[in-house]
């Protein structure tokens, strides 16, 4: 029983978020256990979603708070704006 | 059903407007077109983005969940990315059904959902 093997996972940026956080796309190290906003505060600590921006974990919406498990995206989500 | 879902980066060019099949008794065409002003402020177009691959998904789950209740024999859904000039088609969405009813229940409800839950962003240009 050692520490979780790590693990990796795409972080996606669009609109506003990209701004705010200054990527658009960015490999993260991770584990399965801990959740999108965990790993939100991890790499960047200065970036609070509010109530606005959604989580999308494989491409679908997804829990803040839920553990990743084998997701291989996350994709902040700030509010949609198409047509 | 038939159904399609693009995103381009040039003009709309809207599909041959073929019937589905013998049992389409209305058609619906809509067009989004990016206006002059945004929020009072006259702009040279709008800019557009989106994350296709999650913006296919979710439409076809949408697609789906209103057919279910509405059935169409046709959706058609193209939307424009990167900068849509002023008087230019961001959006064309084509929809037929045996009834009008379905068609425009549908339509109405997809653009609806679309700027709610898919994930497609606008900004005015340059800013």
């Amino acid at each position: 029983m050692g520490a979780p093997p790590e693990m990796k996972i795409t972080l996606l940026t669009f609109a506003q978020t990209r701004t705010q956080l200054g990527f658009a796309e960015k490999t993260v190290e991770c584990q399965p256990q801990e959740t999108p906003r965990e790993i939100l505060r991890r790499i960047a600590p200065q970036f609070d979603p509010g109530k606005s921006v959604r989580i999308a974990v494989d491409q679908e919406y997804a829990d803040w708070d839920r553990p990743i498990g084998q997701a291989t995206e996350l994709a902040l989500i700030p509010p949609v704006s198409g047509g | 059903m038939k159904t399609l879902i693009k995103f381009v980066h040039a003009p709309i060019a809207p599909p041959p407007a073929e019937l589905p099949n013998f049992e389409t008794g209305a058609r619906l065409e809509f067009l989004g077109i990016v206006r002059a002003l945004e929020a009072g402020r006259a702009i040279p177009g709008l800019f557009y983005e989106a994350h296709e691959p999650m913006a296919q998904r979710q439409l076809e789950r949408i697609f789906q969940e209103l057919t279910a209740r509405n059935p169409c024999s046709e959706i058609l859904f193209i939307h424009r990315l990167d900068f849509v000039p002023v008087g230019e088609a961001s959006l064309f969405i084509r929809v037929s059904s045996s009834h009008r009813r379905s068609a425009l229940l549908v339509m109405d409800e997809l653009i609806n959902r679309l700027k709610a839950d898919v994930p497609v962003w606008k900004r005015a240009s340059g800013s």
